[in-house]
């Protein structure tokens, strides 16, 4: 009976708290990002998702970082230099530090999060030149920056959902929260760069608009393995769809 | 009509020109596509009036001037990443003072790396 009760826990807890076993440090994923018209592609950036480990006296966290750079044929037109960055518990993945540095065609924005999860609030400064702004905001518990979400995803246990399955969570950008969720769509092969995958298929939307109803604008591909790392993305714009397809994916976990 | 084919021929050769120098060179393909066509449209009809004008065969030297572009854009422009130099910068800058950062944090309740 002990044993059972052990194990009972054991698995409430693992449950719980969703373990990391997707991402590792030192793994980077490059992709590029094209505007299609009509099926008619143009390449515009190139993103590229990076992950290491960073010390300090008392922890070794983990950090995440992403980074989006135009072609050089459209930086004289729209140059853009952006900087997405969050230090998280190695673990769980939960953010302690947020960074946000862009640079779109001239215009520039910085931005900084420091969570207390205990207090379940955040300390927000922004810079713009020489203007700065503090606010604190409060939260709830399992706010999670933008970029830490993108890798939350990848540790949702996609194999025991059912297909039409939701999962929600928010997210606080320009210092707002946002509800957002994901839908799982079921299973899907896709050739990518990267050979031929399996891929898990999910939409991704705000939990007000109804996935099911077809309402697929922005969806998401995951590999149907241990990794689960993004191989391709489709994002509706007004004329045509954006795109996000992988390119090289180096040092990953599994 | 043959006038409004003319003039649409004219309009979307100049737009299949124009796109075709910017880096969404790809996109040309769309007008210069629908400028042949009224272009043709607008030849025949001339031709049947018996008087073909100039500004006709204008309309398509620009569309295949645009064609060339893009096709050559398509073929050999390689798309590279530019200069990135100043956000190399930028990224260690951001981690030295995310460091310091993370030291005045609370952390202790993060295991170490067993």
């Amino acid at each position: 009976m002990k044993h059972i009760l052990i194990a009972l826990l054991f698995f409430a807890t693992a449950t719980l708290k969703a373990q990391n076993n997707a991402v590792a440090a030192g793994e980077k994923l490059v992709y590029t990002a094209s505007y299609n018209m009509s099926g008619v592609l143009n390449d515009i950036a190139q993103v590229t998702l990076e992950t290491s480990n960073v010390k300090t006296s008392k922890a070794t966290l983990l950090h995440l970082k992403c980074k989006a750079v135009t072609y050089s044929k459209w930086d004289n037109f729209f140059k853009i230099r952006d900087l997405y960055e969050s230090y998280v518990n190695p673990k769980t993945l939960t953010p302690y530090l947020y960074k946000r540095d862009i640079n779109e065609g001239g215009y520039s924005k910085n931005m900084k999060y420091t969570f207390s999860h205990k207090t379940k609030t955040v300390k927000t400064v922004q810079t713009k030149g020489d203007w700065v702004e503090e606010k604190t905001v409060n939260i709830n518990s399992g706010t999670y920056d933008i970029v830490a979400t993108l890798y939350k995803i990848r540790l949702f246990d996609f194999e025991s959902m059912q297909v039409g399955a939701k999962k929600s969570f928010t997210v606080i950008f320009d210092r707002k929260e946002i509800n957002a969720q994901i839908t799982y769509l079921g299973k899907e092969t896709l050739s990518t760069a990267i050979g031929s995958k399996t891929c898990y298929k999910i939409a991704v939307g705000s939990s007000e608009s109804n996935v099911i109803k077809g309402n697929k604008d922005n969806m998401l591909w995951l590999t149907a393995d241990a990794n689960k790392i993004m191989v391709y993305g489709k994002f509706k714009i007004p004329v045509g769809n954006g795109e996000l397809k992988i390119k090289s994916a180096t040092g990953v976990k599994n | 009509m043959k006038q409004l084919f003319t003039i649409l021929a004219l309009i979307t050769a100049i737009l299949a020109l124009i796109l075709s120098v910017l880096p969404v060179s790809n996109l040309a393909i769309f007008p210069a596509a629908l400028a042949l066509i009224f272009g043709l449209i607008a030849f025949y009809l001339s031709k049947k009036a018996g008087e073909v004008k100039k500004i006709i065969q204008f309309s398509f030297l620009l569309t295949i001037m645009a064609l060339a572009v893009t096709t050559y854009k398509a073929i050999f422009n390689t798309t590279e990443v530019g200069n990135t130099e100043t956000l190399v910068e930028k990224e260690e800058t951001s981690k030295e003072e995310a460091i310091e950062e993370l030291e005045e944090l609370n952390l202790e309740e993060i295991e170490l790396d067993e």
